[in-house]
């Protein structure tokens, strides 16, 4: 009983600390550009296939199964590249949606998010099928009797670590401060010589670079990737962000750990939960805003007079 | 005969030309379209259309001296305007395919036409046509195998189901704004997809099949129309069904946009606390815009479900609402002509393009980005107001 009650618990702050990997990004976009990037969940399912094809490559001209010094400058890799193109796809798209309405925005992110899986499906050998992913990870450690996947602990280290790192980055350094600058107000920070395009592209990179964390591990956790799983991490990362009010980096962690919370216990406790895991977590999410409009942390908008 | 009154007449006779002239061009190209089976004459075509609209933004005296005839022929426009909709399948010799993409066309123009009324006039989001219409379609569906509905019972009955989710959805959608509600019906949509997918009535991933088609005067729509001795594909009876349909959204349309609704609506887009301070119901009038598109895609789904005889939760996903709105928009928001040419433009786009067939969603990706960024103004602008004469 205990142990189940430990594994769930396990499970819940994983898949929470996953997806406030993605939901963060959300968040941080939404803070500095006004911009609700839709395809943040495609571009972060980007690191997998990337990383896979990586650790392919290298094996196939080494021969044999690649070594864990290979498995991890793969990863590493992914997360490089689908950094940078975060912020190519902000130079070639996002970039001229800036001033439009937030309705163009939204739609033309929906599309570039079509564009990117379709790309996936055509690009990657047998893109429509799914992927067997290796867990990054293997082994487990047995504490008081209970078997802990060494996996789950590294997910959660690795994004404990990420998250703090942005926080530390966001509060106590000159990048941070720029980026605050940007965020209030766009062209006081010009007057103070600080360049909105360059924070723009910083932001745009290390949105993605931490969103291809939350990919790699989404990927792993499920033990197989697919084109499409972008749909479902990118809904559920929006999802997350907006519950914890957009823009708030800690509201941003609260709604990914709520809505892990109940996926978790939906999954272990109603029968066929597996199936209808999302009509809980949408119910909740519209819940949410039906009482609280602006999200948990989210500011009011203050109305103009 | 004085000069004035030879002014007048010619006036008229130039105005009448113009409007058959357009009229009778723009079914030609549909015409042409529709047939076209080479993909290079697909393109051709297309590029003709990107041709004749550029062509429009540069010569503004052209394109109002159209408009003006329109206004002036008003009656002779609309009555042309029938007579081809309803001439419109003789001419396409007798090709199955082509009758099918109107018909899809047609029931994705009241969609978007649906969608307009929030997204175009009251400037509210909503990802969750796409879950009416299904709501609409698995109504109806389950009226006829369950019950045996006939098809007209059933076409009411699905659209008050429709409407009273698109009331449910309203409601708590009213607390939210902007991302927000954006986010709201984006849920409701998935809400409503994972449940068609896994509830046992609704035959789960299967979906329904076996959906009787109509009868009218003991005429079956699944039979071939037989007009004057001259014989129509069956495929005829739903283009002509989806066609009053399209027909009546038009006039439903057009009424609610000159009524106090649609200036209510306008305002709220304008500006939504002065439009509150000009005394005017803003939770009110935005749960209206959910009703009615609502109302609509219901009755979309009710003649989806009974023309293609089979549903499943696979054709109302988040994607077909993101198509829907992508449709007002690229079109033109808050104009009518402009987001039924959307409609048909984005309905046809991907299947004349069945040469690139693997390609054909990436390739839908591409034409949106490219739309929005080369008229993020939409094919047919949103048109000032018009008051008085």
């Amino acid at each position: 009983m205990t142990e189940q009650l430990v594994q769930q618990l396990l499970n819940w702050i994983t898949l929470g600390s996953i997806y406030a990997l993605v939901a963060v990004g959300f968040s941080l976009l939404f803070g500095v550009l006004n911009i609700i990037h839709f395809s943040h969940g495609d571009v972060s399912l980007l690191a997998p296939f990337l990383a896979l094809a990586a650790v392919q490559t290298v094996s196939a001209s080494l021969g044999g199964s690649p070594t864990v010094a290979a498995i991890v400058l793969a990863v590493l890799l992914a997360v490089i590249v689908t950094g940078l193109l975060g912020v190519v796809l902000y130079y070639l798209v996002i970039k001229r949606f800036q001033n439009a309405p937030a309705m163009m925005a939204l739609v033309a992110t929906v599309a570039l998010g079509i564009v990117l899986r379709e790309l996936i499906r055509h690009l990657y050998p047998q893109g429509s099928n799914p992927h067997a992913v290796p867990r990054l990870v293997p082994g487990s450690i047995e504490v008081l009797g209970v078997t802990i996947p060494a996996f789950n602990l590294v997910a959660i280290l690795v994004s404990v670590l990420s998250v703090g790192l942005l926080f530390y980055m966001l509060e106590r350094t000159r990048l941070g401060l720029h980026i605050k600058a940007v965020s209030q107000d766009r062209d006081a920070a010009r007057l103070i010589s600080i360049s909105p395009a360059r924070v723009f592209q910083i932001t745009f990179f290390i949105a993605s670079a931490i969103g291809a964390i939350g990919g790699l591990f989404f990927a792993g956790y499920a033990g197989i990737v697919r084109f499409d799983f972008s749909v479902d991490i990118g809904l559920i990362g929006f999802s997350a962000a907006v519950v914890g009010g957009l823009g708030s980096m800690p509201g941003a962690i609260i709604g990914s750990l709520l809505i892990a919370g109940l996926d978790t216990l939906v999954q272990a406790t109603v029968p066929n939960g597996a199936s209808y895991r999302q009509v809980f977590v949408f119910l909740l999410v519209i819940c949410v805003l039906v009482f609280r409009p602006a999200g948990l942390l989210g500011r009011t908008i203050v109305e103009k007079v | 005969m004085s000069v004035t009154a030879t002014r007048g007449t010619s006036g008229a006779a130039a105005a009448l030309s113009i409007v058959a002239l357009t009229e009778i061009g723009s079914a030609a190209f549909l015409r042409q379209f529709l047939l076209a089976e080479d993909w290079r004459v697909v393109v051709g075509l297309l590029g003709f259309f990107a041709m004749v609209l550029v062509g429009l933004q540069r010569m503004p005296t052209v394109e109002a001296r159209i408009e003006s005839s329109f206004s002036a022929q008003s009656r002779f426009a609309t009555l042309l305007g029938i007579a081809i909709v309803l001439l419109f399948p003789f001419l396409l010799e007798k090709s199955t395919y082509a009758l099918h993409l109107l018909i899809i066309a047609q029931l994705y123009a009241v969609l978007a036409l649906a969608l307009n009324f929030q997204l175009g006039s009251a400037n509210i989001p909503n990802f969750a046509t796409g879950a009416s219409y299904g709501i609409g379609a698995y109504a109806s569906a389950l009226l006829a195998l369950n019950w045996d509905v006939s098809f007209w019972l059933a076409l009411p009955a699905a659209a008050v189901v429709a409407t009273i989710f698109g009331f449910v959805l309203g409601v708590p959608s009213m607390r939210t704004r902007d991302s927000y509600l954006a986010l709201v019906t984006i849920a409701f949509g998935v809400v409503v997809h994972q449940l068609l997918n896994n509830l046992e009535f609704t035959g789960g991933p299967n979906g329904l099949v076996g959906i009787p088609a109509p009868e009218l005067f003991g005429h079956s729509f699944a039979s071939p129309l037989v007009i004057f001795g001259h014989s129509l594909p069956s495929q005829a009876n739903f283009y002509y069904l989806s066609a009053a349909l399209v027909g009546v959204s038009i006039l439903f349309a057009a009424r609610l946009h000159h009524s106090r609704i649609g200036l209510a609506w306008n305002a709220l887009r304008a500006d939504e606390l002065a439009a509150r301070c000009q005394g005017i119901n803003a939770t009110w009038y935005k749960v209206l815009a959910f009703v009615v598109d609502a109302f609509l895609a219901g009755f979309a789904g009710t003649i989806y479900a009974f023309y293609v005889g089979f549903i499943s939760p696979d054709n109302f996903t988040f994607l077909v609402s993101v198509t829907i709105m992508t449709m007002v928009i690229a079109g033109g928001m808050d104009n009518t002509l402009g987001v039924i040419v959307g409609a048909f433009l984005l309905t046809m786009l991907p299947e004349k393009l069945r040469a690139f067939s693997d390609y054909r969603i990436l390739f839908f990706g591409v034409t949106v980005i490219a739309f929005l960024m080369i008229r993020p103004q939409g094919i047919f602008p949103q048109r000032l107001r018009r008051y008085g004469g």
